[in-house]
């Protein structure tokens, strides 16, 4: 098992620099420019723009950070188009360098736009990620397995054929849709109809002036967030269940006069449920790497929506280092449900799967 | 308002900002992820109902050495006083922190400031001159973190330049004479410059901008009404409140709390569930808002029973045609194509006429006279048609593109005035991009057509004129060049008599209308709406809340 | 044993890792599809989908010759705008009119052919690389298979969706760059998928057979080894056009889609947001067309994979 860890840890190491290697390529090719971009529809003066380079390591400085100018054979400055000396720019392998040397270090480097640390900002916002995320796999435990079992235990009964029905349903709406929706009926529908003692708040996280308590404000996130995985969920559970309740263990065991309940929970249910959890866990994973669309429905302040708005702003600083982020914790979540995976079924022999990857 | 549909409030006052339980234990391990921090000078005071609720977008900066968009404007007019404020009643600048409107010299270079006696900083340093230099300086100096994007403010101060390249340790315009004497200095007259002094971004700042300007950045301290309690909470809220010892009259509601919203039509939606006290009405409910809420009177301030405004901001929506394009470097071809654009097609249906259509690059409440409008912007097809036959053009030969940043009711625009263009024959197509992606195809000059909006940094004619049009202007993208225009510019700028100055101005903006190196299309309006309870809120044409006179019932 | 990271690539664990218990006798083939039509046809939830989506490929690929007449170009705007837009449903407008005065119906219909080319043709680029990826990996397996394997590794540990906006903030937006995002980066799971129906039937018989009859590896992949996996493939396909198609609609709602004045359906319920409260329609009609669409195609594939006998399940 321990090999198997340490041998799992190790892939990390190329994924990782090819995540953010592929990262860094595209910076170079996307369109927009970042340090103009700090200016908006202003146009950044010559002097202005070059400390900002320096600054963010664009072009080749000095020790004491004054960027050093192209100089031609006779020790002249060269100039540029614009009469301006010409600065001398960072190649691309080098800036990579530098950012592995800083991560390394911890330090994720300096936001364009804002000039705040990269760090901080990440400890701002990824709390709400989890948070958000930790309801949501709540819900989706819940309620999909709950719906799961219900539905294989009374196969072909109404309630089946209401959990078949809402979960092809759910799978096939648009989160944000969905989202908006919950928003409409929830916030606004039900505070006129009730007069306010029902509904719940729009958007937004609990602040000093919060119209509701604090937990109030995860419910219509998580359940938007939660939506499609816990109709998954339920699915898989119901297939699971239904395939167990055919093995012969279980045939056998009813033979011996077990009761049905009595083997649905002694020996059908253990069995059922390992895939599931293993589901549920993948999706955890895929929760804590943030929701850009519920987070931009609802005003959420996590990961997701300041990486996409970083994105627009070509602020890279702050997409590198959330998505560094976000890679990494993915990759150990992953590790913790494939491990776990292999203590709850013995069957499982990590490692030596040819199908394995 | 938070009980406007009429039951049981359930607004309870939570401080700090998260679930109890488990989550509590979470937000720890992040830091500062919505504790409150204490600005250090005793405990903030508790929030009440009688805060406003006010709808933001997150800011790009609330330091104001660089205050650049109405976000962060109203946070940083609701924190620092600036010299003057102008008045929309009179239309002139009046005094704020001076005592009194400046002496000008004879020559018209040297403004004196006398400011007002016994005015402190929210830390309780003093305000004096110097502190109104040093604000001014850190807009132009080289040496912050993130050099400011306003600094062509000061571009009229003399020693503006040399201080910003690094050439000087100082702006030598700016002289603190005593305490409470502010001279500035000019390097040519402007007769406008104290419409730019109106600015909020030049603000004065104490010592503790430049010993801790990263705190600064987060948590500025001011001289206005509204002090901040705690640090900046990015993409969730900024909360200001009441400064007791502010020196003018004590503010009616006891602070401020900025909700930052991802989208506008859901703070909107907020704004229906009775969280949010003010924020934009969604396009196409303008009409429904002013039937439910009742239209504010004077279009600018919401009262309750009158709360949905829709007053004529001071801001251009307008095509910018590549001048060095094949087709639209021809003067009639751009006259052609402005005829042709039905404007009031487009704010009736999709503004729901509640915005104007442009008749000119300047709304008409800037300067109310009949020489700053432009004859070929207006409908009229068949003058279009006429034009462009009058100067053998073949309508179907022109081929154009529309180029224009994704989102924000742009699609539908263009998409009406890539109609009205095939009503005349010419054939455009439509090329969208991520805003980032556009500006830089502006810079580069790789558009046709595209689109751009011009707000006013202080409410004259010059700054319509002078920052698009003058030829070496920032904000000239298609670099038009008209040496007589420049001229003219530059001596109106210098006229001291009002009167004879705005004749020039209207002159000057008259070359431009003959040219149209823009194609005006509509001015904005005000599409916001205020809650039931809010009383005497003044939201300005510029787009910058009074939190000073608002009250809260 | 992998799940799909991500909500917006393959949906769900159920689907993702389809392996292909298909059996593999070559000769069977024939009558494997004709087993599975015959199975197929008892399905009626499958068959309502399949018909769902005929018709719909009909109208879409029929739109020219009767929509513009009978509805209205769907990219002409009204005279008037003013007294023309935002109608309710009515017998000229059967979906009503949107904020330009244009007929919604018109638009929804030339909509469904940007969505179902985004879907299919995006969902094809994934296929298509993806098989070749796969095939590389399974069949020469060693250095190739670490190779394919950790750059699928490299592409899944991305989220999902930044990736995509990442990718169209460098190609820019448009159909065309809509689809090769979307298509582009699918193409990991399809791989995965394939890699493993090679691995369990590479090692059969009538491979070696085949092989030591001199067969080229092309052949051997061609006749023998992608008959066998065709089943799966084809279910996780038609799974995944549904959900190409959620994902450009979520595109479109970050304003990232297709170019106007063309209409997508998610650019539709961009449009309608806005109005949902006075006009709900706006955005409701275009949302049951994604709805009813994306679950035609879940049916189906659900139908296909129990028709086929394709066992859904971690590998």
């Amino acid at each position: 098992m321990a090999k198997y860890i340490i041998k799992r840890v190790l892939q990390f190491i190329p994924v990782f620099l090819g995540v953010t290697l592929i990262l860094f390529v595209l910076q170079n090719v996307v369109p927009g420019d970042p340090i103009k971009l700090i200016a908006g529809e202003r146009q950044l003066d010559h002097q202005t723009e070059v400390t900002l380079r320096a600054r963010h390591g664009f072009i080749e400085t000095d020790a004491e950070g004054n960027p050093v100018y192209e100089v031609d054979e006779s020790g002249e400055v060269v100039l540029d188009e614009e009469g301006y000396p010409q600065t001398i720019e960072t190649p691309l392998w080098k800036r990579y360098v530098t950012y592995l040397t800083n991560l390394l270090q911890g330090d994720l480097g300096t936001s364009y736009q804002r000039g705040t640390e990269v760090t901080s900002i990440i400890f701002q916002k990824y709390p709400y990620t989890i948070q958000l995320a930790l309801v949501a796999i709540v819900i989706e435990a819940i309620v999909g397995i709950g719906a799961g079992i219900v539905s294989a235990i009374k196969r072909y009964s109404f309630w089946d054929i209401l959990v078949t029905l809402v979960t092809s349903l759910m799978v096939a709406m648009p989160a944000f849709w969905f989202g908006m929706l919950l928003q409409l009926f929830f916030g606004i529908f039900l505070k006129d109809v009730t007069g306010g003692a029902l509904s719940l708040p729009i958007s937004g996280v609990a602040g000093p002036v919060s119209t509701y308590p604090a937990w109030m404000y995860y419910i219509m996130p998580a359940i938007t967030l939660a939506a499609v995985s816990t109709a998954y969920s339920a699915r898989i559970m119901r297939s699971q269940l239904l395939d167990v309740m055919n093995q012969d263990y279980i045939r056998t065991a009813r033979a011996k006069g077990l009761s049905r309940g009595a083997i649905i929970r002694k020996h059908a249910l253990k069995n059922a449920l390992i895939p599931v959890v293993t589901y549920i866990g993948m999706d955890f994973g895929a929760m804590l790497a943030g929701a850009i669309l519920t987070e931009t429905v609802f005003s959420w302040p996590g990961i997701g929506r300041e990486t996409y708005l970083a994105i627009s702003q070509r602020d890279w600083p702050i997409v590198m280092g959330s998505v560094t982020v976000i890679v990494v914790v993915v990759m150990v979540i992953n590790l913790i449900v494939d491990v776990s995976y292999a203590f709850l079924d013995p069957r499982i022999r990590l490692g030596s799967s040819k199908n394995e990857g | 308002m938070f009980d406007k549909f009429g039951g049981v409030t359930r607004r309870n006052f939570v401080k700090g900002g998260l679930a109890a339980g488990a989550l509590t234990a979470l937000a720890a391990c992040g830091g500062n992820g919505g504790e409150t921090t204490e600005g250090g000078e005793g405990a903030a005071p508790a929030v009440t109902e009688n805060y406003f609720s006010y709808y933001l977008s997150e800011p790009a900066y609330i330091d104001p050495y660089n205050g650049q968009e109405n976000q962060g404007m109203a946070v940083i007019f609701a924190c620092f006083d600036g010299l003057l404020v102008w008045d929309y009643d009179t239309n002139e600048p009046v005094p704020l922190a001076a005592a009194e409107l400046p002496t000008v010299s004879d020559d018209g270079l040297t403004y004196t400031f006398k400011l007002r006696e016994g005015m402190t900083f929210h830390n309780g340093d003093p305000v004096d001159a110097a502190s109104f230099k040093r604000g001014w300086e850190r807009v132009a100096s080289p040496t912050m973190a993130t050099p400011s994007d306003i600094a062509y403010h000061l571009d009229p101060i003399a020693g503006k330049a040399e201080f910003a390249a690094g050439e000087a340790t100082e702006i030598s315009g700016l002289v603190a004479v005593d305490d409470l004497t502010f001279q500035v200095t000019l390097t040519a007259p402007m007769a406008d410059f104290p419409a730019v002094c109106c600015h909020p971004a030049l603000a004065p700042v104490p010592q503790a901008a430049l010993d801790d300007p990263a705190s600064f950045l987060e948590q500025p301290i001011g001289n206005g009404p509204f002090k901040l309690d705690e640090p900046w909470q990015h993409n969730q809220y900024i909360l200001a409140s009441k400064f007791e010892n502010y020196y003018g009259e004590a503010p009616a509601i006891d602070g401020v709390y900025f909700s930052i919203q991802a989208n506008p039509d859901t703070a909107f939606r907020g704004f229906q569930a009775g969280e949010i006290d003010f924020c934009n009405i969604p396009v196409g409910q303008i009409q429904d808002c002013v039937d439910q809420y009742g239209a504010s009177e004077d279009g600018f301030t919401v009262t309750p029973g009158a709360q949905a405004l829709t007053g004529t901001e001071l801001s251009t929506y307008y095509l910018i045609p590549n001048l060095e394009n094949e087709w639209l470097s021809k003067p009639e071809v751009r006259r052609a194509l402005s005829l042709a654009i039905n404007r009031d097609n487009i704010v009736n249906s999709l503004f729901e006429g509640f915005r104007e259509g442009a008749n000119s690059i300047m709304p008409l409440s800037i300067d109310d006279n009949e020489q700053n409008v432009w004859q070929y912007c207006k409908y009229d097809p068949e003058q279009a048609t006429q034009i462009l036959a009058d100067a053998g053009i073949n309508p179907a030969d022109i081929t154009v593109t529309l180029n224009y940043n994704s989102g924000g009711d742009h699609e539908d625009i263009m998409s009406s005035i890539q109609a009205d263009f095939a009503a005349i024959g010419v054939n455009v197509q439509q090329q969208t991009q991520e805003w980032a992606a556009y500006l830089e195809s502006l810079s580069d000059g790789s558009y046709d057509l595209g689109r751009l909006g011009w707000t006013a940094d202080y409410p004259i004619q010059d700054n319509f004129l002078y920052p698009n049009f003058y030829s070496t202007a920032s904000n000239n993208y298609n670099h038009y060049n008209n040496p007589d225009f420049d001229v003219k510019l530059l001596e109106a700028r210098q006229i001291q008599d009002e009167e004879a100055r705005r004749t020039a101005y209207r002159e000057a903006c008259a070359m431009v209308g003959d040219d149209m190196p823009v194609i005006p299309i509509m001015f904005y309006a005000h599409n916001y709406i205020g809650s039931e309870r809010c009383a005497h809120f003044f939201y300005d044409a510029a787009t910058i809340p009074h939190f000073e006179s608002a009250e809260l019932a | 044993m992998k799940y799909p990271v991500t909500a917006g690539a393959a949906r769900s664990g159920e689907d993702a890792a389809a392996v292909s218990k298909a059996t593999s006798d070559i000769g069977a083939s024939r009558t494997l599809w004709g087993d599975a039509w015959m199975r197929l046809k008892k399905n009626k939830l499958a068959i309502a989908a399949a018909i769902w989506i005929v018709f719909i490929i009909l109208v879409a690929v029929t739109a020219d010759l009767w929509v513009p007449a009978v509805l209205g170009d769907p990219n002409a705007t009204a005279a008037d705008m003013a007294a023309a837009s935002r109608l309710p449903p009515s017998l000229e407008h059967p979906f009503g009119t949107d904020n330009l005065g244009r007929d919604v119906l018109s638009r929804v219909i030339y909509g469904a052919r940007i969505s179902l080319i985004v879907g299919v043709v995006a969902t094809g680029i994934s296929t298509a690389i993806g098989l070749v990826m796969g095939a590389l990996a399974a069949y020469y397996g060693g250095v190739w298979d670490t190779l394919i394997m950790r750059l699928a590794d490299i592409f899944l540990a991305f989220p999902y969706t930044l990736f995509v906006i990442a990718m169209i903030a460098v190609i820019g937006n448009g159909i065309q760059n809509v689809f090769i995002a979307i298509g582009i980066l699918g193409w990991p799971q399809i791989a995965r998928v394939f890699r493993s129906a090679i691995l369990s039937v590479k090692e059969n018989d009538y491979v070696d057979a085949a092989r030591s009859m001199g067969a080229s590896d092309v052949r051997i992949i061609a006749r023998h080894i992608f008959p066998n996996s065709v089943a799966s493939i084809v279910v996780y396909a038609t799974m995944n056009i549904g959900g190409a198609i959620l994902t450009e609609s979520a595109l479109s709602f970050l304003g990232m889609g297709v170019v106007p004045p063309d209409p997508s359906w998610g650019t539709l319920i961009q449009t309608g947001q806005q109005y949902l409260q006075t006009e709900p329609w706006l955005m409701i009609l275009p949302g049951l067309a994604v709805l009813t669409t994306v679950l035609a195609f879940t049916l189906l594939g659900d139908g296909l994979r129990d028709a086929l006998d394709v066992k859904m399940k971690d590998a």
